[in-house]
């Protein structure tokens, strides 16, 4: 049944509307049993009746129903209308004289009534015409150049002055609105009182004689924006073209924008639709902001308090009127607080948001929220995509798949912090990190080379002693008592050849402190025998030892060897190799550089053995690293990705020695795979590392120096 | 040349139009917002907009004609605003919902929640002027939405578009001004004076 609660619904529709004949019924039935029933309905009755009686007289002119105008608020009105009754002649005065010297001229122009009052505001309507100087100005339309929603940008020719202007009119469709006249008002109020070398400057605000547009002429930057050039930056990377340059000059067109607004927030003004479209680079380099159609003025601030006094319906308050709960800006640039249409919650930091937002896209190439965007449904896209932003994760730049310094980064994301107070405090703190960055990138710049050929002298130095150690290898092959020894005549001679040969070689082990031992060994079926034998002590290396008969040794040869034996005479191969019979990938605490070459029997040609040079690696990297180098840390890795050697400032870390890279040093890992395939691994995003690579022999065999310079903290 | 704005303000006559039409669309004016700041705002707007647009009066009606009809946009765009502004909408339009003052938990009248109606018959200054107040008492987005319908006598869909509303929302806000006006009203007319006069 229906309760006195639905049927006054019921009471209330049959005021406005027909009921059917059931609600007809109920509130019939319902007005014979209750008597508030009856008084609502009939109180109802007598309200709308007086109320349509009192619209009906107000329309009719009866002066009982409202008060009259005040005679103040008459004064202001008259004033108002002579204004506005005085502008419109003056315009169409101008457009009288104007037009008709300009008839042949081609185009539409855009003809001004920009009239100064210089009469004050309390003279009487009554009295004369206020004196005023009249500044007209004509402007022939050469071609569009933009549209946004509000206004229509051109470029136009200033008859007069004859340069080239830009006029943004507003559209013929947004006249009727309040609000888009405001709106376009205020932006125009707002530019003309910002005069700052990256804003545009305003020559003038007018209206249209003809069309009755308002618009406004202001200089002429050229197209190009910074989104251009942000695109020309990462298609350029896509066809492999990296140039440093580029990125630096694309942030120092940053650093501008930083300052525009900087200049912009100490006025009190807010952009708050920071993006790179919104950014003009002229020809010669001069970065403006563009359009401030949203820009929010602090009421506190010198320009609030003097808009406010000139006009009180320029006040920020009637343009948050028509936007309360409306998100301004553009979405794919927007910070959370407007896209959640928090209207208080817009200040200085929302501008931030908005420049970490250029920068994201400086480094990307996109747009922040370019993705979530996409990804949303298009039927509710705009929806969707505010929701997104007010409520999820900020994106980062590296979600982009792309390389970026990572310093850069950081200061993108605490630009672009969700939470306002972890924000930058201001643009000028902003473009100083970025601007510290770009500092130290010519430190880092320079830094990073002097890093590069320390690697290449390192990777050379190795080169050389391989060089020395091949050389050495195939002199001491062919000293005579290595012949002789292939078939001694009888073990006298036998004993004579070994002494002989072993005291050349101990000469040339004295010689040269890096060699460790030299061997001659003779193989026959798979099975080495040593002949002679020098060796250095293991611990004190200026002793060399020829070691006696009862102490060579004997076995299966190992790998080395055999490849060894299998060379042509005179091929030396070079190699790490663990002593006696490691096997490459397995571990070896203690590799060695090895050069050996084959010994084939003069008299058959038939290989007889392998004369070996072993190197002791130590004391190659213990004399490389007495040098003082730029490189916080050096490492050397041989191809199973085992530490050689690792110096950490200058200093050798012994433990680290036969320990995987990934232990040691998981920064590396990213060059040694590169250098599995590659000369030298450039770190060009973060000039951190650099990594070059020496092959014993080519893509088979060999190792790494991968050098690390110190963290670059902006 | 001649432009269009000389010849109309000729016949339009702006200078006139405080002192000929003046008091007129500020009581119109008023009668809609019952806001006098916001009726001189609004008439200040329209003749702004007569003058600007001088060029578009057809001539075919009044002068007076012309410009209420501007008024009557201005009236609209200036409550839709009012609106938005006030953000007074679907959480402080719940609260002053006044149906938990005229009707039990059961949906059942209140007793005695309405007093005695005023003499239907008379269509008076006095209970226009207690409308008036209690049109102030009431939410203005109620106040608005009935203004608007009733008044104005605006289409729903109308009123709906104007203010962005929806139709049942509409409906709500007419149901709970009707309702908070009759108690008003009501409690206004015999609070004010046992014997109104009547006109």
């Amino acid at each position: 049944m229906t309760n006195d609660k639905k049927v006054s619904e019921l009471i209330s529709k049959s005021l406005r509307y027909r009921l059917s004949e059931e609600e007809e019924s109920q509130v019939k039935d319902s007005l014979e049993q209750s008597e508030e029933a009856r008084k609502f309905a009939k109180l109802s009755q007598v309200i709308q009746e007086s109320v349509t009686h009192a619209a009906e007289r107000a329309e009719g002119g009866d002066t009982s129903v409202a008060p009259g105008l005040s005679d103040d608020a008459k004064n202001r009105l008259k004033l108002s209308v002579t204004d506005a009754v005085l502008r419109n002649s003056q315009a169409t005065n101008a457009a009288s004289v104007e037009v008709d010297a300009e008839e042949t001229a081609e185009g539409s122009e855009r003809i001004s009534d920009d009239a100064r009052t210089v009469i004050g505001m309390s003279a009487s309507l009554t009295s004369t015409v206020p004196p005023t100087r009249k500044a007209s100005s004509m402007f022939q339309i050469v071609r569009k150049l933009g549209e946004g929603g509000l206004g229509t940008v051109w470029l136009a020719k200033d008859s007069k002055l004859k340069r080239n202007v830009a006029i943004k009119e507003m559209k013929m469709s947004a006249l009727e609105s309040p609000k888009a006249w405001f709106r376009f008002r205020r932006e125009a109020e707002i530019t003309g009182h910002l005069e700052h070398p990256g804003i545009v400057p305003l020559y003038q605000f007018g209206v249209d004689s003809k069309s009755q547009q308002p618009f406004y002429a202001m200089r002429f930057v050229g197209k190009r924006t910074l989104s251009d050039a942000i695109v020309e930056h990462h298609e350029r990377i896509a066809c492999e073209d990296h140039n440093n340059l580029r990125l630096h000059r694309l942030l120092g067109d940053f650093l501008r924008v930083c300052q525009a607004i900087a200049f912009a927030h100490s006025r009190g003004v807010i952009h708050r639709d920071l993006k790179p479209e919104n950014v003009a680079i002229d020809s010669f380099g001069q970065v403006i902001v563009l359009d401030w159609g949203l820009a929010k003025v602090m009421a506190t601030a010198e320009l609030g308090m003097q808009l406010l006094l000139e006009d009180e319906t320029l006040d920020d308050g009637l343009l948050a009127q028509t936007m309360a709960g409306e998100a301004i800006g553009t979405p794919l640039y927007m910070s959370p607080e407007q896209a959640d249409g928090d209207l208080d919650a817009i200040d200085e930091r929302t501008d931030i948001y908005g420049l970490g937002a250029i920068l994201f896209s400086i480094l990307t190439g996109h747009a922040p929220h370019e993705k979530t965007a996409q990804s949303a449904e298009s039927g509710s896209r705009v929806a969707a995509v505010l929701k997104s932003i007010a409520n999820g994760e900020t994106p980062t730049p590296s979600d982009a798949g792309v390389c970026i310094p990572q310093v850069l980064e950081n200061i993108c994301m605490k630009a672009m912090a969700k939470k306002r107070y972890a924000r930058f405090e201001s643009a000028v703190e902003l473009a100083e990190a970025v601007e510290r960055w770009m500092a130290g990138q010519t430190d880092r710049a320079a830094q990073y080379e002097t890093l590069r050929m320390e690697g290449r002298e390192l990777k050379n130095d190795f080169q050389a002693g391989v060089d020395d150690l091949e050389s050495n290898v195939r002199f001491a092959s062919l000293l005579p008592p290595v012949q002789e020894l292939i078939a001694p005549e009888n073990d006298e001679q036998d004993a004579v050849w070994r002494e002989r040969l072993a005291t050349i070689f101990t000469g040339l082990m004295r010689a040269k402190q890096a060699f460790s031992r030299i061997v001659l060994n003779k193989i026959v079926d798979g099975k080495f025998t040593e002949l002679v034998r020098v060796e250095r002590h293991s611990r004190d290396r200026s002793t060399v030892r020829k070691v006696p008969r009862s102490k060579l040794r004997t076995g299966t040869a190992n790998q080395f060897l055999m490849t060894t034996l299998d060379k042509q005479p005179e091929e030396v191969l070079c190699s790490l190799v663990c002593d006696p019979l490691c096997e490459k990938g397995e571990r070896c605490d203690e590799p060695h550089l090895v050069a050996g070459l084959p010994i084939y029997d003069e008299q058959t040609e038939e290989p007889f053995g392998v004369l070996m040079i072993d190197c002791d690696l130590d004391s190659i990297f213990e004399r490389q690293m007495k040098r003082s180098w730029t490189a916080v840390e050096i490492v050397a890795a041989c191809d199973t990705f085992h530490t050689l050697m690792q110096a950490v400032d200058g200093k050798l870390v012994p433990e680290a020695q036969s320990v995987p890279v990934s232990e040691t040093q998981p920064d590396f890992l990213q060059a040694i795979e590169e250098l599995q395939t590659n000369l030298e691994y450039i770190d060009e995003t973060n000039q951190r590392i650099y990594g070059s690579r020496l092959w014993l022999i080519e893509k088979v065999h060999g190792l790494m120096y991968l050098l690390r310079l110190p963290d670059n903290d902006g | 040349m001649d432009i269009a704005l000389e010849d109309k303000t000729k016949v339009l006559n702006p200078e006139n139009w405080v002192d000929e039409h003046g008091d007129y669309l500020y009581r119109y004016a008023w009668s809609r917002l019952r806001d006098s700041t916001g009726a001189e705002e609004v008439v200040q707007e329209t003749l702004m907009a007569g003058v600007r647009f001088a060029s578009q009066f057809a001539g075919a009606g009044s002068e007076r004609g012309w410009l209420l009809g501007i008024l009557k946009r201005k009236i609209i765009d200036y409550i839709r605003l009012r609106q938005r502004y006030d953000r007074d909408g679907a959480s402080f339009e719940d609260e002053a919902d006044p149906t938990g003052q005229l009707f039990d938990a059961n949906g059942h009248w209140r007793t005695g929640v309405l007093p005695e109606t005023p003499d239907s018959k008379v269509a008076s200054r006095e209970l226009w002027d207690v409308v008036r107040g209690c049109l102030n008492t009431i939410p203005k987005g109620q106040a608005d939405v009935f203004v608007l319908s009733v008044m104005e006598e605006m289409d729903s869909d109308d009123v709906c578009t104007q203010l962005g509303i929806t139709s049942s929302n509409l409906w709500v806000r007419l149901h709970r001004a009707r309702l908070g006006l009759a108690r008003c009203v009501g409690h206004k007319w015999f609070a004010e004076g046992e014997t109104p006069k009547h006109d």
